[in-house]
């Protein structure tokens, strides 16, 4: 029996949704040998296979593991379409730089951040750890993201968030800045001339891809 | 004296803890970034990785380090009144304020607002009149440098403080301005050493890394004989693995780790052992200290810590992951004081703290310090003769007879708990008193003690002067 597009799309969807990575990849790959778009596949299976995960997880129906699971599966499909995605008319949602601060080396925030924002569609160029605001900026003049995100775990760290905010501002770096970890709040966020905070992961998603949306408008 | 207890972890269960984290440190070994350090573990018998960063410590020697820590510790105060001794003399306990806090609550209001350096102040009058609280710990000040913040915290703190302190550095630059203002409180290095008036809490970097600024800590503490708080806070299902023993497992080792250090860097430096459990709560992914899996880590660290390792013992004894003084705090702490009390730990840190040690309330430390109080009249087993079972008066109980007008009543009417805070009142009387509950008594009695005890400095003018002269160098050296 020869399914349809539908059908297939959905099989994608419920193999994120079931964090089955192999699956996903699997079916991803025969997706586009059936000659479907990157563009449709990304957007009717992979990202909104994501869009219900951040949903759930905001409902608390689902746990932080099982989300970066199922971020693992997007990404394993996501590969599938990297080598076409050059190729196609399927662009990344953007591009967002994250790092954690000068001095703090707590990134597993961070690097949940980086799998959803992959799950999310976007392009993630990470910096890693102890991150000083000139090789913040170093890289924004390489890469020129649009979202720049910046964590911090230590009370003793968010100085630095606001020294990177303010050398990138400095040089006049003009897409978003986002802010988050557990001592952050919106209020810091704006003290400190960030663009945005967000609580959590499928948050701070949510925001990027919305200031990208607003960057395009 | 013995301290009643219970026993989470049976023997046989603390023994297998203890030998799983001497093999971990021996067949994982942790990572010392301190070049210094890691030659002087190497010349001890650790294997060093290639790396220069990665040690191995032999069983051998880490039976060692632990059989040789000193078992008792010696806090001091500024007063000598407060010099205080772990394990405590009676078998209970002592508690220490929170650190690190960056919010404050405001008494009056309620409202939350950043922490000043005005609060220090505050903090370090009432803990000085707050009975149960045996040593201070210096918050997170929002409106100095911030690189420089320890400094300028700590140097309030000593300066009025009639109790012991708790340094926490947040650099490793910072460690020889902190240790100075130490001895300049103290009288002096050779005083800092006879009398220590400050410990250093030192940390490792789960998982099974230790930071430069840490393994600094270590040496320098041990040149003026300031005790250590070896300290190591894995989050369940973060840093470490989602299931509590194996992350009491992760505590363990690290702790043993640093008492390895602390034996080789600087031997006969005392060390108090202080597993600070989290949670990551699998929903939001926020760090949690009060959750019942903490709570049971927290229990089972000490455990191991104490009765399988020998050595005293710290951890969160009050605490809660509300960000306000609410029903869920007090239902929080009062759990974690019984219990992190009777799994038999010397000291129950974390008073005042909310919001899992993020934000401080001097209103909640007031609270604190009566649950605190009730846990240790708990702990206090009583004798089982025939004065505490009224035999004589039992014997001669005529039928219908009460007990309240005998002798033994009226030796006795006076040796059980009496609550400041707490209220007893029947409807009427608490209508007619305008309902005043717990937090309005607490904050009546916070009210109180700062009127009675304002904040004010335990050393004189021309040692603050010089205190400041070392803040404002610190400032100028480290903040630019």
């Amino acid at each position: 029996m020869v399914e349809d597009l539908e059908t297939r799309l959905d099989a994608i969807y419920e193999a994120v949704l079931a964090y089955e990575a192999g699956r996903t990849a699997e079916l991803v790959r025969r997706e586009t040998e059936h000659g479907t778009s990157c563009q449709q596949i990304l957007a009717d299976a992979l990202i909104a296979a994501m869009d219900e995960v951040g949903d759930q997880f905001a409902e608390g129906r689902l746990f932080v593991p099982e989300m970066l699971m199922a971020a693992k599966a997007m990404k394993a499909g996501l590969e599938m379409l990297r080598p076409l995605l050059g190729a196609s008319d399927a662009k990344p949602v953007g591009t967002i730089m994250i790092g954690t601060v000068h001095k703090d080396l707590h990134d597993i925030g961070k690097n949940l951040v980086g799998m959803m924002m992959e799950g999310g569609g976007l392009k993630v160029i990470d910096l890693g750890v102890d991150v000083p605001p000139d090789r913040f900026l170093a890289a924004a003049r390489e890469h020129r993201p649009d979202v720049i995100g910046l964590s911090a775990l230590l009370t003793t760290t968010m100085p630095n968030m606001r020294k990177t905010v303010e050398m990138l501002r400095g040089v006049g770096y003009n897409g978003r800045i986002l802010v988050g970890g557990a001592p952050v709040n919106a209020a810091f966020a704006e003290a400190i001339g960030a663009d945005g905070f967000a609580p959590d992961a499928p948050g701070a998603v949510k925001l990027a891809r919305k200031f990208i949306g607003a960057a395009e408008a | 004296m013995r301290r009643p207890g219970f026993a989470y972890l049976d023997d046989e269960r603390v023994e297998e803890l203890r030998r799983r984290a001497i093999a971990m440190l021996d067949r994982h070994g942790v990572v010392v970034n301190h070049p210094e350090a890691v030659a002087k573990l190497g010349a001890a018998g650790c294997k060093l990785d290639t790396d220069g960063r990665r040690v191995r410590i032999p069983p051998e020697l880490t039976e060692q380090a632990v059989r040789l820590a000193p078992r008792a510790v010696s806090l001091c105060g500024k007063d000598e009144r407060h010099d205080l001794r772990l394990p405590r003399g009676d078998g209970t306990f002592w508690m220490r304020t929170g650190t690190g806090a960056h919010g404050y609550i405001e008494p009056d209001t309620g409202d939350y607002r950043k922490l000043r350096l005005e609060d220090v102040r505050t903090i370090a009058a009432l803990s000085g009149a707050l009975s149960e609280v045996g040593f201070v710990a210096h918050p997170f000040v929002n409106d100095v440098p911030e690189v420089t913040a320890d400094i300028h915290g700590l140097g309030t703190l000593l300066a009025h403080s009639v109790k012991h302190v708790w340094i926490q550095p947040y650099g490793t630059e910072n460690i020889a301005y902190l240790l100075r203002l130490a001895a300049l409180a103290a009288g002096g290095e050779a005083e800092l050493r006879a009398r220590p008036i400050a410990s250093c809490i030192v940390c490792s970097f789960t998982p099974l890394e230790f930071k430069a600024m840490d393994v600094e800590a270590v040496i320098q503490c041990s040149r003026f004989g300031v005790p250590i708080h070896a300290c190591s806070l894995p989050t369940a299902g973060g840093t470490a693995p989602v299931t509590m023993p194996g992350t009491v497992l992760m505590a363990t080792a690290e702790i043993l780790a640093m008492v390895v250090l602390a034996h080789v860097l600087g031997p006969g430096t005392p060390v108090i052992a202080t597993p600070l459990i989290f949670c990551l709560d699998m929903r939001s992914g926020r760090s949690l200290q009060s959750s019942v899996e903490a709570l049971a880590g927290a229990s089972m660290a000490v455990q191991v810590m104490k009765r399988g390792c020998g050595l005293p013992t710290h951890t969160y004894g009050a605490g809660s992951d509300t960000p306000d003084i609410d029903g869920q705090s007090q239902a929080e702490r009062a759990l974690i004081a019984f219990l992190v009390g009777l799994a038999g730990a010397d000291v129950l840190g974390g008073v005042g703290q909310l919001e899992c040690a993020t934000v401080f309330s001097p209103v909640q430390a007031v609270i604190d310090n009566e649950i605190g109080a009730m846990a240790r009249s708990y702990l206090r087993t009583p004798a089982v003769d025939d004065e505490s079972l009224a035999w004589g008066d039992l014997l001669q109980l005529d039928p219908g007879g009460n007990f309240l007008a005998t002798e033994h009543t009226l030796r006795h009417c006076r040796t059980g708990f009496a609550p400041a805070a707490f209220t007893r009142q029947a409807r009427d009387a608490y209508d007619a008193g305008g309902r005043r509950d717990l937090l309005a008594q607490a904050r009546d009695m916070l009210a109180e003690i700062l009127r009675t005890y304002p904040p004010q400095p335990v050393v004189d003018a021309p040692t603050r002067a010089e205190m400041q002269r070392v803040v404002t160098a610190a400032d100028a050296k480290i903040a630019g």
